[in-house]
């Protein structure tokens, strides 16, 4: 099992604002979280990312990159804990070639490829969420947290994306706003609806209902 | 509206502004003050100086002593401005900054003599805690990386996301910063250190105004050229030949700072154990007759400072905005303003003080013409920005108080509070020059080599400023005018 809650609550600045959810992940799945903004997914997705900190990766609604940081070095930043510091300080003048292929082999599944070493805040905001999305496949942890990693991005870069990350990550939970998204590229859905879970099923059994009830979810 | 927040804190400093003209002594003193101006402002036209090598000589000292202030300023600023979470160090360095480097050398001067050492402790102590400060502002206001995400290697992660996008604010907070230490360095020559302000002000005294508008005009051009020579590529260079260039580094004396701190500053009737009641009495006798008269002048100076400056923005944004002026009138009210801001306000209120005598009419207007140049420059930057719809109003006093006045009205707000505490230290130290404010009495103890009152009397200086400092900042929270302008907005983009 990837995550396990039982009856818990959730709160943000001392809110609660999930109640009593309960549902299981196994691992090897891919979850769509469902919700308006403010239904308390992104909380959701930072609560599950930091039960599990040692596995996981984490993308940030935000993003968090460094602006006057090329593309990749907003990608090294994954793994300054994993090398030395002064590895880290001559990354920055001198990169290591094997550092700069193993970043170049992750950016090229995403067709970002040109912008290795282009500083972030030149790039588009899709193009930034392919950065982001970069450096967690960059960490190599099984499983992925994110918080609308491809609100920017095309159907088409969309499905690309989706497709590199299951290849990339065992387990899969990312909050969405997009139900065609969700259902086209997810494997199970959670849709939640004034601090509750108002559904929760496979895509592959969703019916014309449920689908009118995500959109109700995410309205 | 006149029951807005604006309206309600404009008028609030409106009335005490007026109350503080009723109080203030403007009179003009000099016997002939017309014919004194003329004169002065007609010897722009023969500038000369008698000695260009001690001229030389001192622009070298000036620049080097100014370079090797910084230098080391952002050596301990970006030290302690990783430890500005502490209250601790936020207290000690709101302390250190409420001190006008002025006064600083007044003290080190007493503990050291007048020397190399004294005018750079002069000037680092305030200005590192400055920097620090900034700093600390700038680091954590261009965080843009999450700390969930941060992880064990504290040193990789701050290079790695907090210095890139902090960098170039750095970088352009510390070139105004240095010229801030520039306008510093040279003032500190009027109490006796041989940089421009030695000179200009024997200058003045001797009435060799030619001479006065030689210094002014080569300063104008140094401190406008800055961003050519001082930059990323000169700076270890400007910072190697300026330790080369002033040498003597020597003064400091372990003996002397022990006395003054164990001694010197201890308030006479303690030090000599003459016990509680002698201590009240001349606690009092000092309170009554320097404090209390001294805080009341500074308060005077600075509220009606703060309000000459207001209306001086006003009248002037207009003209260095392209909503209102055509591309010459901008450029000459540009360079006017420029010329204006480049002169410390110690050196304005010293010409002024020459001509008009000594009240307060010379601090006022000094520090009218400083401040009011400075907000008008950024008001009218902020204003061209500004977008208006295409069939906005072809009149121009339309435009002014429907469009484009009710817009900027709370920056301008904001930039007068901020403003307002450097006015406030600005008044103070003006006291040198005769006005009676704090630092009149500040600067008489140490002539009387009554270092205790000195001490006492600086305490009070700081305590004001900080309580000013306070006060504004709750007034802009109060306005909501919460966009950041300490660090960024005022390094005076050119």
């Amino acid at each position: 099992m990837a995550f396990s809650l039982n009856n818990e609550s959730i709160s943000y600045n001392d809110q609660i604002i999930l109640h009593s959810l309960s549902f299981n992940i196994k691992r090897g799945e891919s979850v769509a979280l469902l919700g308006k903004s403010g239904s308390g997914k992104s909380t959701l997705i930072k609560k599950l990312y930091e039960s599990r900190k040692e596995e996981s990766s984490y993308i940030p609604q935000e993003l968090s990159l460094v602006e006057n940081l090329s593309v990749y070095n907003n990608i090294y930043v994954a793994k300054l804990d994993e090398f030395s510091t002064i590895h880290n300080l001559i990354n920055l003048v001198k990169p290591a070639k094997k550092d700069v292929d193993s970043v170049t082999s992750i950016i090229k599944q995403l067709e970002l490829e040109d912008k290795l070493l282009q500083k972030v805040h030149d790039l588009s905001g899709g193009q930034k969420q392919r950065v982001a999305i970069s450096r967690a496949i960059y960490e190599d942890k099984s499983i992925l947290l994110a918080d609308e990693p491809i609100s920017a991005l095309d159907e088409y870069l969309s499905s690309i994306v989706t497709r590199t990350l299951k290849k990339n990550f065992e387990t899969i939970v990312c909050a969405l706003h997009n139900v065609e998204v969700a259902t086209k590229n997810f494997e199970r859905v959670i849709g939640l609806k004034n601090s509750k879970i108002i559904i929760d099923k496979k895509c592959s059994d969703l019916n014309a209902d449920d689908i009118q009830k995500l959109y109700y979810v995410c309205e | 509206m006149f029951a807005s927040k604006n309206f309600k804190v404009s008028f609030l400093f409106v009335l005490i502004g007026l109350i503080s003209l009723y109080f203030a002594d403007l009179e003009i003193t000099t016997i002939d003050a017309t014919s004194l101006s003329q004169d002065f402002f007609f010897s722009i036209f023969s500038m000369e100086f008698n000695n260009y090598s001690v001229l030389l000589e001192a622009f070298l000292r000036t620049i080097s002593i100014a370079v090797l202030a910084i230098f080391f300023s952002i050596i301990f600023g970006a030290i302690l401005s990783l430890f500005f979470n502490s209250l601790l160090v936020r207290i000690s360095l709101a302390f250190t900054r409420s001190i006008h480097e002025l006064f600083w050398a007044l003290i080190f001067l007493q503990i050291f003599g007048l020397n190399t050492l004294t005018a750079l402790l002069a000037i680092v102590i305030p200005y590192s805690a400055t920097l620090a400060k900034v700093y600390a502002e700038i680091l954590q206001e261009n965080d843009t990386f999450t700390d969930t995400l941060r992880g064990k290697d504290k040193l990789s992660y701050f290079i790695y996301t907090k210095i890139p996008d902090a960098l170039p604010h750095l970088i352009s907070y510390t070139r105004y910063r240095f010229e801030c230490a520039l306008r510093s360095t040279a003032i500190l020559g009027f109490v006796g250190i041989t940089t421009l302000g030695y000179y200009l002000s024997s200058s003045f005294m001797q009435g060799l105004y030619h001479e006065v508008w030689l210094i002014l005009i080569v300063f104008y051009v140094i401190v406008a050229s800055i961003k050519k020579w001082f930059n990323k590529y000169t700076f270890i260079p400007l910072v190697i030949a300026s330790f080369l260039y002033l040498d003597d580094f020597s003064g400091f004396n372990l003996a002397n700072l022990k006395r003054f701190f164990t001694q010197d500053i201890i308030p006479y009737p303690i030090k000599n154990d003459l016990g509680l009641q002698s201590t009240i009495s001349w606690f009092e006798k000092i309170f009554v007759n320097e404090i209390l008269p001294g805080a009341t002048n500074t308060l005077v100076l600075t509220q009606l400072s703060l309000l000459l400056t207001a209306i001086l923005t006003l009248i002037l944004f207009p003209l260095v905005s392209s909503k209102f002026t055509n591309k010459p009138t901008k450029i000459s009210a540009h360079i006017f303003l420029v010329v204006l801001r480049s002169t410390p306000e110690y050196i304005l209120a010293y010409i002024f003080l020459q001509l008009f005598g000594p009240s307060m009419l010379p601090a006022a207007l000094a520090l009218m013409l400083h401040n009011g140049s400075i907000i008008s420059h950024l008001i009218g930057h902020d204003t061209d920005a500004m977008k208006l719809r295409i069939d906005v109003t072809k009149r121009k006093t339309e435009l002014y108080f429907y469009e484009v006045l009710p817009r900027i009205y709370g920056q301008f707000l904001a930039f007068l509070f901020y403003r307002w505490e450097i006015i406030m230290r600005e008044s103070a130290i003006l006291g040198v020059l005769g006005i009676t404010t704090l630092g009149f009495y500040i600067d008489s103890a140490i002539e009387d080599f009554r270092l205790d009152k000195m001490f006492l009397l600086l305490l009070v200086t700081a305590f004001l400023n900080i309580l000013v400092d306070v006060i504004s900042k709750k007034a802009r929270e109060y306005l909501r005018a919460t966009k950041h302008i300490s660090a960024c907005d005022l390094r005076q983009n050119k």
